[in-house]
């Protein structure tokens, strides 16, 4: 039963899909399935609207989350009314979403449910919050589609990746792919001394500000134009970024990679923790990857296991 | 006239009600759809219940904020108990608001019969504030789940199940609904508690004081939170005023620029709302009393949507003030330098002109400041000015009344104080001895 362990040593945990139809939902009822529920709680939710019966982009079958009996889990007055197992209601928000209020329920028998939680980052820690006294012992985020904010350490403590054949449908470009965002989650922390330079994403940037300067604070968001910016103000010293977490950097690979390659460094104030890569293999226009052979170079590349879970359907304990 | 009306007016009231800690955005909802009171009676009965709940933050502070904590959970229900009183057939999430509302009231030991409404949707007496529809409330409801358990996909069972949900759930919304214009009080009396709670805290925190009403206004050190609060920001203090008017009796504001007029206008305006919604008030004590209308005309408010120049916005803010007091009402207009904008000639023509307009209303006051100098039967105050022997470095901020309506020459001063080009206010120097000789 791989990776399940790690998930409950852990307060809070994101899956994170790289495309739509990485196989996010059934990465989630994986681990929802083989979690111990004896004197352990777990509560579930959604950031977007998901476990729609029917993918509303693609048409494809998307399997619904399964709750089991005792859990906890999130979702909007609208999809708790469509659909759920007998469910006892422990809170029903004060903020209204696009489908109604979000409503906190315990299921006390196992069943489908449709998730769709507090959207955005910071509706979702408020509902993180609201959960204290209730015992939760673990919460379980289902981030959506390409949503990596809700993964971003400063919401939860770790994360479960997963990506297939939907993010890209070559096997070397799919694990180059996983690879640059699986290095972005692994920058390292800073240690250093208060850098004294503060930029964003909008800030005008010269070789003139970066005199005698070897480390710069990132704002926000590190976008491709701050990076050129500085990469091409970089002149002598090597220079270090500091940005708040992984999800702060919205660059292109090549032109991160350039920077790295100029003896530019990226660090960040809070770091994740990634639990485990998951793979899908097949892509909803029909694309079928080998499922080995994408496992093995993705795991080759990364130094991290790599697990195709529905094809290897690992035991339930 | 209702509080969310006047919440942005330029008199900076804003300032309070944002730091008003108010602890469910519903209260907050019930607060900005407050209207505005215009009896005394009901207004210090309003009071009367704030002093109330100020003695107990000063003596029990510790059951307040446990009052305030409970007050988090507290949810705008209004739509699900209309619902209930129009008959409808509630749902689970609908039951759970209600029970909700109820334990909470219940733990604030508000509203009457919220046992029995808790009685209805705890048929175990759990005590908890979770809601399902309870295999106690049928036999056949608990029978039902449990063959369903044992067989999932019996498309007929299933429905059978829902049936006697339904059945269930209409018959606990029937029971219910005798107690709908109950919740209802209660709900809008838990949303008042939330309100009156912050504003007595804030009462505490601010400095405020509530007020007696009377037949005229008199007020003692008063100051505006917003204004002391940027300047307590730069390590500065703010100099509490007296002031006073009464109904029939205009008055006039003349002094200094950087005198604090405006800001002492702006502060009676923030005090008569203030008073008129219930908030106890920024002053050391304060008879005030109560008004239909109050019409507050300042000149910098931005007219750049309507298209009108300065002049011309400002004289029609002034002439619908003109029409409020036509109509008899008790209306309160406070005007800060009118006719600013226009040459000094027609500007003080108008001023003068307008005080005789509004003389002879009884039922009105008017309080205006202004730069001209204007012979009026009425009051007159003057800012004390810049103290003598700092060289202009301090201003005396206090308002005195004076019998004298000619406007003190001062603005040289200021200005050289300003460090203005020297040049410049010299030669105005000049040209104003040359004036008066």
């Amino acid at each position: 039963m791989p990776f399940v362990g790690e998930i409950l040593k852990h307060r809070s945990v994101s899956i994170v899909g790289l495309s739509k139809n990485a196989g996010k939902t059934e990465c989630l009822n994986y681990i929802l399935k083989r979690l111990p529920l004896d004197y352990f709680n777990v509560a579930v939710t959604s950031i977007g609207i998901d476990g729609e019966t029917t993918d509303q982009v693609t048409g494809t079958a998307k399997p619904e989350i399964t709750v089991r009996e005792g859990m906890f889990f999130a979702t909007s007055e609208k999809h708790f009314r469509q659909k759920r197992p007998l469910s006892e209601l422990y809170a029903v928000s004060d903020e209204d979403t696009a489908l109604g209020r979000v409503v906190t329920a315990k299921a006390l028998q196992e069943g489908k449910v449709l998730l769709s939680g507090p959207s955005g980052s910071s509706a979702l820690k408020r509902w993180m919050h609201s959960l204290d006294g209730f015992g939760i012992d673990l919460i379980l985020i289902d981030g959506a589609l390409s949503r990596l904010s809700t993964a971003s350490p400063a919401v939860s403590e770790a994360m479960v990746l997963s990506t297939g054949a939907a993010f890209s449908a070559n096997i070397r470009d799919l694990v180059n792919k996983t690879a640059y965002v699986v290095e972005l989650i692994g920058l390292p922390l800073y240690v250093g001394p208060e850098p004294k330079l503060c930029v964003s994403s909008f800030s005008p940037l010269d070789a003139g500000m970066l005199k005698g300067q070897r480390v710069m604070e990132v704002e926000g968001a590190l976008t491709d134009r701050l990076l050129t910016a500085a990469k091409n103000a970089m002149v002598e010293e090597p220079l270090e970024l500091v940005v708040g977490d992984f999800t702060k950097v919205f660059c292109s690979q090549d032109l991160y990679r350039a920077f790295l390659r100029r003896d530019g460094r990226i660090s960040v104030r809070m770091k994740s923790q990634l639990l485990a890569v998951c793979v899908n293999p097949k892509a909803p226009n029909g694309i079928v990857l080998d499922s080995d052979a994408l496992c093995r170079e993705l795991s080759a590349k990364i130094g991290l296991p790599v697990y195709d879970i529905v094809k290897n359907e690992y035991e339930v304990s | 006239m209702k509080f969310r009306e006047i919440v942005d007016s330029p008199c900076g009231i804003r300032y309070l009600f944002d730091e008003l800690e108010l602890q469910s955005g519903f209260a907050r909802k019930v607060l900005l759809d407050r209207e505005m009171m215009v009896d005394a009676g009901q207004i210090d009965q309003a009071y009367a219940s704030l002093r109330g709940y100020y003695e107990l933050v000063l003596t029990d502070r510790r059951r307040v904020e446990d009052m305030r904590f409970r007050l988090q959970d507290l949810r705008d229900i209004t739509a699900t108990l209309a619902a209930l009183a129009d008959g409808a057939a509630l749902d689970e999430i609908e039951f759970f608001e209600i029970k909700h509302l109820a334990m909470l009231a219940e733990s604030l030991a508000m509203g009457t019969d919220m046992d029995k409404v808790i009685d209805i949707l705890d048929p175990d007496g759990l005590k908890i504030g979770t809601f399902y529809l309870y295999d106690s409330y049928s036999g056949e409801l608990r029978r039902l789940r449990a063959e369903v358990e044992l067989d999932p996909e019996d498309a007929q069972l299933q429905e059978e199940l829902a049936n006697e949900e339904d059945r269930l759930k209409k018959l606990l919304s029937d029971k219910l609904r005798p107690y709908a214009v109950t919740l209802q009080q209660t709900l809008r009396a838990l949303a008042e508690l939330d309100i009156s709670l912050a504003m007595a805290v804030q009462m505490h925190v601010e400095d405020l004081v509530i007020p007696a009403s009377g037949d005229s206004t008199q007020v003692c050190g008063m100051f505006h939170p917003g204004v002391r609060a940027a300047l307590k920001a730069s390590g500065r203090e703010f100099q509490r005023v007296d002031f006073s008017f009464e109904r029939g009796v205009p008055a006039t504001v003349i002094g200094a620029n950087m005198g604090g007029k405006t800001v002492a206008l702006k502060t009676l305006c923030m005090l008569q709302y203030l008073y008129q919604f219930g908030f106890a008030l920024p002053v050391s004590s304060a008879v005030m009393t109560p008004f239909d209308d109050i019409r507050f005309c300042i000149g910098d408010e931005q007219d750049e949507k309507t298209g009108l120049s300065s002049f011309a916005a400002e004289m029609q803010r002034i002439d619908r003030a003109i029409a409020a007091a036509e109509t008899g009402k008790r209306v309160l207009l406070l005007v800060d330098e009118p006719a600013r904008t226009t040459n000094p000639v027609e500007g003080t023509a108008l001023v003068s002109a307008l005080l005789e307009r509004l003389s002879d209303k009884a039922g009105q006051a008017l309080v205006m400041t202004t730069h001209y100098t204007v012979e009026h039967a009425g009051q007159c105050w003057r800012v004390q000015g810049l103290l003598p022997g700092t060289k202009g470095r301090k201003m005396d901020y206090r308002l005195v009344r004076t019998a004298s309506h000619e406007v003190p020459h001062e603005a040289l001063n200021i200005a050289r104080e300003l460090g203005i080009d020297a040049r410049w206010i010299e030669l105005a120097d000049t040209i104003m001895k040359k004036l008066y000789e």
